[in-house]
């Protein structure tokens, strides 16, 4: 390992430091305790706790101890792979995570292609008639488009498609208690479930993205090699796909690996409209009810893939433009 | 050639996430199942009924999340010794009770031929160790934690406990607390972490055949061994659900709670049946009268409980689905509410002749008052984000008889924790359990301090101090007979409402729907406002659950 290996190590081992010492101040620095419960939501019952039972709690949970204590075993447990014991769900923080994660991820992810190529492809179609009928029709649709709220566009797509038309579920991940002809019959299943959270998703996303693909596109369209391309009487399409977009990709790709890093929180109003069983609603509830190794589990997690998508970023980008690689390459 | 095999990547990608999900069904999720599920329609009125679900917890007494539908659905597995029915506390488990006259020691015998799930039959002994466990591992909804002195058996069949001190309302605490094998539980030490399949092992009437926490399903099975009542229902199942009416009305569920805007789409509709729930959930305004000495003035307190105008509070904020508070505090449905208390109907007027009587000039018609020292009488009211159009609505009608009101909206797990550390002046709290046995009454106002007990009902009140109200309140605490409490509680909600020292906004009326033809068993526990809680609600109402 080269000396300047060492330093980027110990580097990220810092960053990781402070991210875990913030995760675990963060959710004690708010108002409140997990055990105290004087309101609830409207209709709601809570139970009540007695100064006593509050007080077996606060011990069984070693909240009673010293912070730095606190903070000594989170730090250890960590080290050991052990995110904790969430106080309110009563499960290993780990377990409700990956049981949550995959329709997370499924979801985001869908919608996060999805939104891509509707993007890229309305984006480019608005970059090459730039000006034209389409684009001024295009342009202003997907800007208004972009600006309804999630949960709102959800809503709408629950009352005509699922309840109206009645094509899709009205909520949930799976319908449950039935049985399923075959693993493709389950798949289907889950398919038509997952269909209204990504639409909304992709709908909602697609508009940032298609401003982004036709800003990019309309730079690069102007481009020498461009003019050159067309004056050989190349085919449009080919000019579009082979000669501009792969050259406009690049803040696409940036933009596409951003929204993956984002991915926990970024479905919980969807999630919450559907009844889906995602991270973001699961994160929600936790900061509610002052789940403190909850809360710490989940910023991790988010902390995580936030970091792994740019370290995913940062590899597409490599392969995408050669010229990173060469500069590097020259440096060294 | 490259795109081809991008595309394969990303279909595997996929079927990476979705196959997984696919074969979700986790052994270890499942409770256990017994033999002999096959239920024949006949056995039945309703094979299964479907009801909004979520995740509520591992339905043990000990794993469930503190809240009404996790405790509720852990009642179905779990009996205890005393039941609720419409009117008030019934024998279950325990055949009958007595308790001594010095109100310390309880005995209940309990019932022969009970079975566990497991096939294990249910004894004295198992009662002996449920109570004595509740009082050393704090059980999520039970209240008899570190309250009993001993336990012992008597004979074969009758349990004696031995209180601490005591207590009228231990008949309730001890009757509500779940019964539990002692085969099962007792080598467990941390209680709240044990989620093991057998945890779920009770001798109600439902067995719990599938639990989802991430999707937040159950499933509960008539238990065909049970010594009780018959179930009217084969199976209860509980489904996500994102727009509660909307499912309703596609039939994916048989009974929801209406919002009063979607009431006149049902209505007319004699397929469905609207029911109004007991008023057991409540608004009360809390004044600190530590902070703020004017509010030490009993005049005072009377004048603000004139200025606000609750009637509009309920038309306003509740959409007339509430009924306005009551000084006594006790709301009109509770099963002690005492008739003939002060109602301090809306009067302006008669707020700003209590406040000039207090001192409190104005130098003019439609300025702040000021104080003795002459400063502006303004107060500041917290409350959380939710209820903000109401502390504005609070915040005019006090304005209008010259009180200042700043309106401070944080979270709600802030406000309670400013609450409880008496960092306010005024303060709006919303929570259940009006309903609950009145000794709630003494630990909301006997004293200053937060008492041994602290929530949701028990905010304590800060700065308050009145002989005749707390000796009222301590007397009650051990009274035994019921006709002599019934009585101090009387008298102790004209107290209230001559002290005046908090003022109950408005307790909520929500309405449910549900269509009889499907099923029409649904009941109302006698101090608890939502439908699909009680038990008796899906039992045949004979024997000991015989209809009053």
């Amino acid at each position: 390992m080269t000396l300047g290996h060492g330093k980027r190590f110990l580097e990220y081992l810092f960053t990781v430091w402070v991210i875990v010492t913030l995760n675990f101040a963060l959710p004690r620095t708010m108002p409140g305790d997990p055990f105290l419960y004087l309101s609830a939501d409207e209709g709601d019952e809570v139970a009540r706790f007695s100064q006593a039972q509050q007080d077996y709690y606060q011990r069984q949970y070693g909240l009673d101890r010293p912070l730095a204590v606190q903070y000594g075993t989170y730090l250890c447990s960590l080290a050991r792979g052990d995110m904790g014991y969430s106080i309110y769900y009563n499960q290993d923080v780990s377990r409700i995570l990956f049981q949550r994660l995959p329709w997370t991820l499924l979801l985001v992810s869908l919608a996060v292609g999805l939104s891509s190529l509707a993007g890229c492809l309305l984006g480019s179609l608005s970059a090459y008639h730039r000006g034209r009928f389409v684009d001024r029709w295009l342009f202003p649709a997907i800007v208004a488009f972009s600006e309804i709220p999630a949960f709102l566009l959800g809503l709408v797509l629950l009352f005509t498609l699922a309840a109206g038309l009645q094509w899709f579920p009205l909520s949930g991940a799976m319908t449950h208690f039935a049985t399923f002809e075959g693993m493709m019959g389950k798949i289907l299943d889950i398919a038509r479930h997952a269909a209204l959270p990504v639409l909304t998703l992709t709908l909602v996303r697609t508009g940032g993205m298609t401003l982004l693909a036709r800003n990019s596109m309309t730079t690069v369209l102007a481009r020498d090699y461009v003019r050159t391309a067309r004056a050989k009487g190349l085919h449009p399409l080919r000019i579009l796909t082979r000669h501009t977009l792969r050259n406009a990709m690049l803040p696409i790709v940036t933009r596409i690996f951003l929204s993956l890093g984002g991915l926990v929180g970024g479905a919980i109003l969807v999630e919450n409209v559907f009844a889906y069983p995602g991270l973001g609603r699961l994160m929600r509830d936790a900061v509610l009810v002052h789940d403190y190794p909850m809360i710490q589990g989940i910023f991790l997690l988010v902390t995580v893939s936030v970091l792994s998508a740019n370290f995913a970023a940062d590899l597409v980008y490599r392969r995408l433009d050669p010229r990173i690689q060469h500069l590097e390459s020259l440096r060294s | 050639m490259k795109p081809t095999r991008t595309g394969w990547r990303i279909l595997l990608l996929l079927i990476f996430f979705i196959l997984p999900m696919a074969c979700g069904d986790k052994p270890e999720e499942k409770a256990p199942v017994a033999s002999g599920d096959a239920k024949t329609t006949a056995l039945f009125e309703v094979d299964v009924l479907r009801l909004a679900g979520g995740d509520w917890g591992y339905p043990t007494p000990f794993a469930h999340y503190p809240r009404g539908p996790g405790g509720f659905k852990m009642c179905l597995l779990f009996d205890s010794l005393l039941e609720r029915d419409e009117k008030g506390l019934i024998p279950w488990l325990a055949e009958s009770y007595r308790i001594a006259d010095d109100g310390l020691t309880y005995w209940f015998v309990v019932r022969r031929n009970v079975l566990w799930q497991d096939g294990r039959p249910l004894t004295a002994d198992d009662v002996a160790f449920s109570l004595t466990y509740a009082n050393r591992h704090a059980a999520t909804w039970s209240y008899i934690f570190d309250t009993i002195e001993s336990v012992t058996l008597e004979g074969e069949q009758t349990v004696c406990v031995k209180l601490k001190q005591p207590h009228a309302a231990m008949l309730d605490n001890i009757g509500r607390t779940r019964i539990i094998p002692r085969h099962i539980w007792e080598t467990v030490d941390r209680p709240k972490e044990f989620i093991a399949p057998e945890a779920v092992v009770g001798c109600g009437p439902y067995r719990l055949t599938d639990y989802d926490k991430a999707h937040g399903t159950y499933r509960f099975e008539a238990f065909e061994k049970y010594w009780g009542p018959r179930q009217r229902v084969g199976a209860i199942e509980y489904v996500p659900v994102g727009e509660a009416t909307l499912a309703y009305e596609k039939g994916e569920i048989d009974l929801t709670t209406l919002s009063p805007d979607v009431m006149p789409r049902f209505k007319d509709d004699p397929t469905h049946n609207i029911v109004r729930s007991p008023a057991f959930w409540g608004y009360r305004l809390l004044m600190n009268m530590e902070a703020v000495a004017g509010l030490r003035e009993r005049s005072v307190r009377q004048a603000l409980a004139y200025a606000i105008d609750r009637k509009e509070l309920v038309e306003k904020i509740a959409r007339g689905a509430a009924v306005p508070g009551r000084m006594g505090i006790l709301p009109p449905d509770h099963v002690m509410a005492a008739q003939g208390i002060h109602f301090y109907s809306f009067d302006p007027q008669q707020a700003e002749l209590l406040l000039e009587g207090a001192g409190f000039r104005r130098p003019d018609t439609t300025g702040l008052r000021q104080t003795g020292d002459g400063q502006p009488l303004e107060l500041t009211l917290l409350c959380s984000s939710q209820e903000v159009r109401m502390a504005e609505l609070l915040r005019q009608r006090l304005g209008e008889v010259g009180i200042g009101v700043k309106v401070i909206s944080v979270d709600g797990k802030t406000r309670d924790s400013r609450v409880r550390a008496a960092d306010y002046q005024l303060a709006i709290l919303g929570h259940g359990g009006w309903g609950g046995d009145p000794d709630y009454l003494r630990v909301r106002f006997a004293g200053g301090s937060m008492g041994p007990n602290a929530a949701p009902s028990h905010s304590g009140l800060v700065g308050y101090n009145a002989p005749v109200l707390l000796d009222l309140l301590n007397r009650q605490q051990t009274e035994i007979d019921p006709a002599r409490r019934r009585q101090l509680i009387g008298d102790i909600q004209r107290e209230l409402a001559e002290q005046v020292p908090e003022i109950p906004l408005f307790y909520t009326t929500a309405y449910s729907i549900y269509r009889p033809a499907r099923y029409d068993g649904w009941m109302f526990m006698y101090d608890h406002h939502s439908l699909p809680h009680g038990k008796l609600s899906y039992l045949t109402r004979s024997g000991v659950a015989l209809k009053r």
